[in-house]
Order: structure tokens, then sequence, then C-alpha cells
């Protein structure tokens, strides 16, 4: 029999990762999501998004620096909806 | 004066003067002549000495001694021309003809008694003129008339016969002569030098030899227990005293200056030929004590002795001040008989030690080139090399020679960059070594760094030399990046000295310790480029400064490193941690930042990996045609921070597929909200293909993979069909289908045109004939079709933007230089993208422009094409 048999020994595939937002930057400091805060140096774990009730996506420590410095309710700064973590 | 007074008083009594007086002048005059004559001719017995000393008497007496004096003389003269002088050099009349280096052993035998039948007649003469001197003496004894003292008469009468003999020999002397005394020194130091050498452990004792010793032996106290075997002793001294006798008979006959040049240039003939024979081309052993042990050894022993053997022996007022070189710089007239040799002896071994010196720093300079291409191997020669500078502080002639050479040998078109780096690299070293403190390095460094600029590849040659530290070393000669890495860890750690003293040492006590130890640039350096402090020699300073700026050279580090990380699949990275570590040093923290997050990539990737893998174990088990988890590892970008990778669309097959889904969505369920994107034409990939004889492994990429797996369905494809299959254009598949083509597992049929040629597969290894069975193992030879865009490319995709501001520019001004478009960009692009290119980035790309014809490039300015 005249057949080949063709084995995968080992398959080394590279990726991207991408945050699954609908924006490409973020609304406060303007940086992309792939990328981080202005604050942090590694992008990924470390820097992560976080999505309000109205699905705006931020960089966590963007939207908590703007939530901290809010007196009041604060407001998501995209739609000015109260901003409430979503869920 | 003397002269003068007789012969006024002769002009009063000439009228005085009876006949008798006359008659007996005329008598002893005639008798005074033939006396002298027989006297000289050396015929006359005490008989005639009586005559002779009653004629000079009566002469004498009537105020005619200065004629005695002058006619003796003259008669002397006349006597010394006729037979003395020309008999010495009719000894020599035989060597006239021949050339230098080709007298014969012979010659020493008939200079010895040349000088030795000279020195007879000189002898008798001094004697027959001792005879006059002692006549007119007691003349003036018996007459009273003591005007002069007795010695002055005889020191007089002895130096004109002196300087009469000497212009005599030297009016007649023959021009072959300076050579037979040059060539009879030479071989003289020659035996001499092999009688010292020939006793290894005379030597030994005589290194340890210092100058106080030397001046004991210069004393004449030689001691025959100082470690010399009694021959050898007894053998030199013989030698010695020999040249001692012809030196010593040389002076005597007014020769003084042409025997100390003879054997002076004998000397150095000798040593100069010593140190070359001594330097060679070895390269691996320090030269510089061995040539001074020689130096002790051999001419200063010599002339220790000759100079003791002549100060000892000499006998004639005249010539014991000459015992000072005539060459030695101003010897002081003030000093003793006892200082002099010594103070002699001393100048003697400064010259010698200097033209040494001198001597060895012109052959090193020579070789400089060699020297440093071996370099840490010949550091020694480089030590060598330092010292003669310290000492003749000729830095300028290394300058000049090493870059001519540089400039004909290494800066040419043929000369690889990589090697042309790899000198560069070991010029800093060893010039560093030479001159601490980088003055020379600048001079010759500049050539090299302009050219370098000049070259393309340059920066990668330097990335690639900088990173590929641990064996990664491709063109085999030598370990160009092993040095390099080495390099930069060594800074690390005087860096972190460096630190340490700004911090702590800051008091006033050390301050003043530092101020007490600054010392003033040398003379050469050139007051425009900095101090002593800016100028710290750091070699990956000075690469950084060929490119321009660190960030050219990060930039290019990041693409490399980019493309190394990506065709890993063991995530073993520990080299490229610290190859970014040592950089951060030197570039800082912020500007490796990039580099950084792409090694933490492929750290995070490594454990995610892991959990995807734990994950999937749970499942069920594998269908047919399903690939295991396993077999699949990723690597995950931050694809912001990576450079821009070039996509390829492609086609994989179902199961691949179906893995690499699994893949993405089991990270989606861990890493929510992240997800992945598969760039599928990149990454590795390991296959086995069973032929029904062999088995055989290969490294390929995922292209060649998917193309491959298509042949498991069918054995043979239309190019066409193919490429659809796959999905990627035709011409990118073709490179791929070449690869497994040259492997001899697919097989190319012609087809009716080229699109519809037919691949098919290889059933049997053996039929194609190619590659006779050996298992390979290799990353497919079109790796080097990068992934990762090249930093030229990302240059002119970014320069693109400022295309039509540039062809605005010339629209409006007609033709402009390069510095003034840049200086143009500079001021009007301020604005996002702002402009912020280098004046090399800015003229390559409109060189791109002229060669694309868009621009014309004439006189220095630029213009637009018509």
């Amino acid at each position: 029999m005249k057949v080949k048999i063709l084995r995968i020994l080992l398959w080394h595939a590279v990726a991207s990762w991408t945050w699954d937002a609908q924006d490409e930057t973020c609304g406060i400091c303007r940086m992309a999501f792939d990328g981080c805060c202005p604050d942090c140096k590694l992008p990924g774990d470390d820097c992560p998004l976080i999505w309000g009730a109205c699905n705006h996506a931020f960089h966590l420590h963007c939207i908590l620096k703007w939530v901290n410095s809010q007196t009041s309710q604060a407001h998501c700064p995209m739609c000015r909806r109260e901003w409430q973590f979503k869920e | 004066m003397e002269v003068l007074g007789s012969s006024d008083c002769n002009l009063e009594i000439l009228e005085t003067l009876s006949d008798d007086a006359i008659q007996e002048i005329t008598e002893s005059y005639d008798g005074f002549f033939s006396s002298v004559e027989s006297l000289i001719a050396g015929t006359g017995d005490s008989f005639v000495e009586d005559e002779f000393v009653s004629h000079v008497y009566c002469l004498c007496k009537y105020g005619l001694d200065s004629l005695v004096r002058d006619h003796f003389l003259r008669s002397l003269e006349q006597a010394f021309e006729k037979g003395g002088a020309s008999s010495f050099w009719q000894h020599f009349d035989a060597y006239s003809e021949k050339k230098l280096h080709n007298y014969g052993e012979e010659i020493q035998a008939v200079l010895c008694k040349a000088l030795e039948e000279i020195s007879v007649e000189k002898q008798y003469h001094e004697k027959c003129l001792s005879i006059v001197v002692h006549a007119l003496q007691s003349y003036k004894e018996q007459s009273s008339v003591d005007r002069q003292t007795s010695d002055t008469e005889r020191v007089h009468l002895f130096s004109r016969f002196q300087s009469m003999l000497s212009s005599t020999l030297m009016t007649t002397l023959p021009q072959y002569f300076p050579e037979i005394l040059h060539w009879y020194f030479k071989e003289r130091l020659e035996e001499l030098s092999a009688i010292m050498d020939g006793d290894g452990i005379g030597e030994q004792e005589d290194d340890c030899m210092d100058l106080d010793e030397k001046l004991r032996y210069k004393n004449g106290e030689m001691d025959v227990d100082e470690g010399y075997s009694q021959g050898k002793r007894l053998g030199h001294d013989k030698l010695v005293k020999n040249i001692g006798k012809v030196v010593r008979d040389l002076r005597s006959i007014g020769f003084t200056s042409m025997a100390e040049n003879a054997y002076a240039s004998a000397i150095f003939l000798l040593l100069k030929a010593k140190v070359h024979d001594l330097a060679g081309d070895d390269y691996r052993t320090s030269v510089l004590e061995s040539i001074k042990e020689w130096i002790q050894t051999v001419p200063l022993q010599f002339l220790n002795a000759l100079l003791s053997y002549l100060g000892d022996s000499v006998s004639y007022g005249t010539t014991s001040s000459d015992l000072k070189s005539p060459l030695a710089c101003c010897p002081s007239p003030s000093f003793s008989k006892v200082v002099t040799p010594s103070e002699g002896i001393v100048r003697w071994k400064l010259r010698l030690e200097y033209f040494a010196y001198e001597t060895l720093q012109d052959l090193r300079i020579a070789k400089l080139f060699e020297i440093i291409v071996d370099y840490p191997e010949s550091s020694p020669a480089i030590e060598d090399l330092k010292q003669c500078l310290e000492y003749t502080g000729q830095h300028s002639k290394l300058v000049e020679s090493f870059i001519t050479s540089l400039k004909y040998r290494l800066l040419t078109a043929g000369a690889s960059t990589n090697d042309i780096l790899h000198q560069y690299v070991s010029t800093i070293k060893a010039l560093r070594a030479i001159d601490p403190a980088g003055v020379f390095l600048e001079a010759v460094g500049e050539p090299i760094r302009d050219y370098l600029r000049g070259r393309k590849d340059t920066i990668k040659c330097i990335v690639t030399m900088l990173t590929d530290g641990s064996g990664g070393n491709a063109n085999g000669s030598g370990n160009p990046g092993d040095s390099l890495l080495e390099e930069l860890m060594r800074d690390e750690e005087s860096q972190e000295n460096v630190g340490f003293d700004d911090d702590f040492h800051t008091d006033d006590k050390q301050a003043w310790l530092n101020a007490s130890r600054w010392e003033p640039d040398p003379v050469e350096a050139d007051p425009l480029k900095g101090s002593l402090r800016q100028r710290k020699v750091d070699i990956l300073g000075m690469l950084v400064d060929i490119i321009g700026s660190k960030e050219q050279l990060v930039n290019e580090y990041r693409v490399m490193l980019a493309e190394k990380l990506l065709n890993k699949t063991d995530y073993d990275i520990d080299t490229e941690i610290r190859t970014v570590e040592l950089l951060k040093i030197h570039f800082g923290e912020a500007s490796m930042q990039r580099c950084e997050i792409m090694l933490n990539d492929l750290i995070d990737s490594k454990r995610v990996n892991t959990n995807i893998k734990k994950a999937s174990q749970t499942g069920a088990g594998l269908r047919e045609n399903e690939l295991s988890v396993d077999t699949l590892t990723s690597t995950i970008l931050s694809t912001n921070f990576w450079p821009p990778i070039q996509d390829e669309p492609l086609e994989l097959p179902g199961p691949i597929d179906k893995l690499l889904s699994d893949y993405a969505n089991r990270y989606h369920e861990i890493k929510t909200p992240r997800k992945l994107l598969w760039k599928k034409n990149l990454g590795t990939v390991k296959l086995e293909l069973q032929f029904e004889d062999r088995a055989l492994q290969f490294t390929v990429s995922p292209t060649h993979a998917a193309i491959i797996m298509q042949f498991q369905e069918k054995k043979s494809w239309t190019y066409k069909d193919l490429a659809a299959v796959i999905g990627i254009p035709i011409d990118a598949l073709n490179r791929r289908v070449n690869f497994w083509i040259s492997k001899g597992v697919l097989k190319e049929s012609t087809g009716a045109n080229s699109d519809s040629n037919v691949l098919t597969l290889v059933e049997s290894i053996t039929d194609s004939g190619k590659n006779e069975g050996e298992e390979e193992l290799l990353t497919g030879e079109e790796e080097s079709e990068t992934s990762i865009a090249s930093v030229e490319d990302q240059l002119r995709k970014e320069m693109t933007i400022y295309e039509k501001f540039i062809m605005g520019m010339l629209t409006n001004f007609g033709s402009m230089a390069l510095e003034r478009i840049h200086n143009t960009l500079k001021m009007f692009c301020v604005a996002d993208p702002s402009y912020d290119k280098s004046l090399q980035q800015l003229q390559s790309f409109l060189s791109g422009l002229v060669s694309e014809e868009k621009l014309e490039f004439r006189d220095g300015m630029y213009l637009l094409k018509k």
C-alpha cells in the first residue's frame, strides 16, 4: 500500500489577543484598549477593562480614578448616565 | 705672542749683527737642517742628537726659536705624510673596491696592524718632538729668559703636532675607511653578543643587575663571581680589550669622533636587528623586557668595559676630555674624570633604550592592524606598544599609520560589515588599553564610523552582534557576539561602582582626593571634543554613535527580538530576558518597555497554554481525524507593542482549524472578556511524513504544512486549485511549493500553461533520487523571508506621509538641499504626526524617491523630476 501518512507532531501557532469591546480606545485616556492606561506598564491582565451598565468600556484604572474624583454620584463620561459597574 | 716678539727683535738687531755672527747662524742653520732630517729619518745616533741640541741652542741665542719650531714641525709633517700616513692607507687599499658587509675576517688583523704601525711611528715622532722641547726648555733655563713656564711650551707644541697629524690623515682619508671601521665594530659586537648569549644562566644573573652594579663594572671592578663563567668572562674581556685598543689607537691619531660614530652606529644596527629578531610577527608575548635585558647584557656591558678600559689607560692630556660621547647632549665641562664615565654610561643607556623603544614602536605600529585583528591574544604586544609610546610620545604616528592601513585594508567594499564592526570593537578595546583617555581612539574611530554610516546593514549587524551572545554565531569566525555581551556586563558592573562612588563619597576629603587625581588631557586631544569625562570609553556608546541614536538601535533590536520570539516553540527566553535587562541598563527602562512587554507575552503565553491544556484534558476521547490539543501550543501577542507583523491570509485544513478555534474558545472562557485572533500564517509546525520506506521529519511554516496536508486528500493538484483551497496567491504558493519539490516530496509536471501545472505527491522517496535518506530536521529555508516588517519598510511607510509635503515644497522652491528640507519639515509638521525623523532617515527616503524617479538629485540639491 502506497499510502503516505502525515502526522502533526507539534503545531505552534501565533495569535494576538484583544479585548472584546466595541471601541478601539478608552474614552478617558484615549489609549488603545489593547494597550494599557497611562499608569500601567503591562497590558492585559494587569490593566483590565471594565464595562458599565451603559455598555461603555474603560480601563479599570481610568474609570476608578474618574469615579473617585466625583463628589456625588459619578456618571459615565461617554453618555452621562449614572455610572454602574456591569454585573 | 712669543713669535711676534722675537721677530720684532730681529729687525732691530739685524743692523748690529757682525759677520761672525752671520757666519755662525748660517752654519748652525745648515747643521740644524741636516740634523733634523737625520733625526726624523731615525738614522742618527746620540751624536746627532747632541749636535742637534747645540744647533738649537745656537739658533735660539739669536732669537730664532720660532724658526726651530716651525721647521721641525714641517719636517715632521712631511715625513709623516710620506711615511706613516701613506703606508697606513696602503693597508686598506685592497678593500677599497669591496662593498659593505664584505670585508672578511682578515680586516681585523689588518686594522690592528695598521694602527699599531702608525702608533709606533707616532710615538717615534713624539720622541723627536720631546727632544726639541727639551732642548728649547733647557736653553731657556740657561738664558734665564723665563717668560713662560716649561709646560705651556710642551703643551703648545704637542697640540700643534696632534692637529698636524690628524689633519694630515684626514686630508688623505679614503672614502671607504669609515665603512671599514663600521664593519669592524659590527663584527666585533656580533661576536660579543654571541658570547653573551651563549650562557643563559649568566644572562639571567645579568637581568637582575641594576645600574649601581653596572657602574661598579664601569669602574673596573669587574668581578668574576658575578655569575659569569670564567671562560666566557675571559673571552669577553679579551674581546673588549682588543676593541678598546683599536679605539684608543684611533683616538690617538685623531679619529675620536669617527670611532665613536662607527661603534655607535654598529651598536644601533645590532640593537635594531635584535629588536626585529625578538619582536618578529609574534604578538602573543611581551618582548620589551627581553629587549631591555639584552641592552643591559650586550651593548651596555660592552660600553662599560670599553669606556672603563679607555678611562684607565688614557695617557694623553689631549684625549682625556673626549671620554664623553660627542653625541651626548651638552656635557658640562666641569665633570671630573671619575664622574664622566658613569654619566656617559647613563646617557648611553638612555639613548639605547629610547632607540629600542622607538624601533619596537615603529615595528608594532606598522603591524597594528594585524595585532588588533587577533586582539585578545595579542594584548602583550599592545602592552609593549603602550610602554613604548609613553616613552617616545609619538602617538600621532600611530594614529596616522593606523588610519592609513584601515582605509587601505578594512574600509573597502570587499570587507563585510560584520568584520568591520568586529575590528572596530577590537580597536576600541586595544586602543583603550594604550590610551585610557580615548583621545586617539577618537581620531582613529572617526573614519570607521563615517564609513559604517554609509552601509545599510550596519544597524542590523550591530544588533546581531549585541544579541547573538551565547553561541549563536553563524559565520564561525571567532565569537563576535559573545565579546559584546561580555562587554555589556562588564560595563554594568563598572556602572554600579560609579554609582556607589557618587552616592557615598561626597565628603570634602574624597572631593579633594578626586581633584588631586585629576590629569590633564594629553596634548594631542582635540579641545573641541569635550573633556576627559565625557570621552569615557564605552563600546556600546561608540556603537550607538555609529547608528546615530539609541532609538534606532532599540527599534532594530525590537524587530530582531520579535523575529526570534515568533520562531520559538518552547517559550525558553532566558537569554533574551538577560539581553533586555542589560540593554535596559544602557538605554533606560522606558525605551526597552516594549521589548519587555514582548517578553512578558511569551511568559503569559506559556502560562495560558498550560491552563488551556489542563482545562481540555477533561474532555472526551478524540474522534478520528481529530488532533489532540496537546499538539497545539501558541504564542499570544499584545499586538500594539510588537512591530508590525506581516499578515497573510491562509486557509488551514479542517482539523487544524477546529483545533485552533477550540483553543481560542477556551482562551475566551479563561480570560473573558478577552479573545484570540489567530495569525494563521505564523508559527512553526513539526510534522512527520511516512513513506513506504521511511519516515521524514520536517519543521516548516504553517503555510507549508497546509500545502502538504492537502495532498492527504488528493494526490495531485493544479496550482490554481491548490492556491484557491489554501487561500494564498499563486506566486506565494509557488515559492512554498518549491520547498517541497526540493525535498523530493512533491513533483511538478507541466500542464498546458503555468497555472495548470500539476503537482503530484511522490509516493516513494527513492523514486525521486533526491536526498538519499538522511532524516532531516530543517527550518524551511525560506525562513529568511521574515514575518516581521523590516525597519526600512516601516520607515518607508511612515515617511510616505511627508512625501506630499516634500513635493509641495519643491514645487514652490524649485530645488532644496537636504538640510533645508529637513528643517522645513521640522518647522511645519508639528501636528499629528509630528516630524521626528533624523537627517539620515530623510536622506535615505529621498534617495528612495530619486530611484523611483520622482525626484532628481543634482549638486547636493533635490528637485522635482520633470
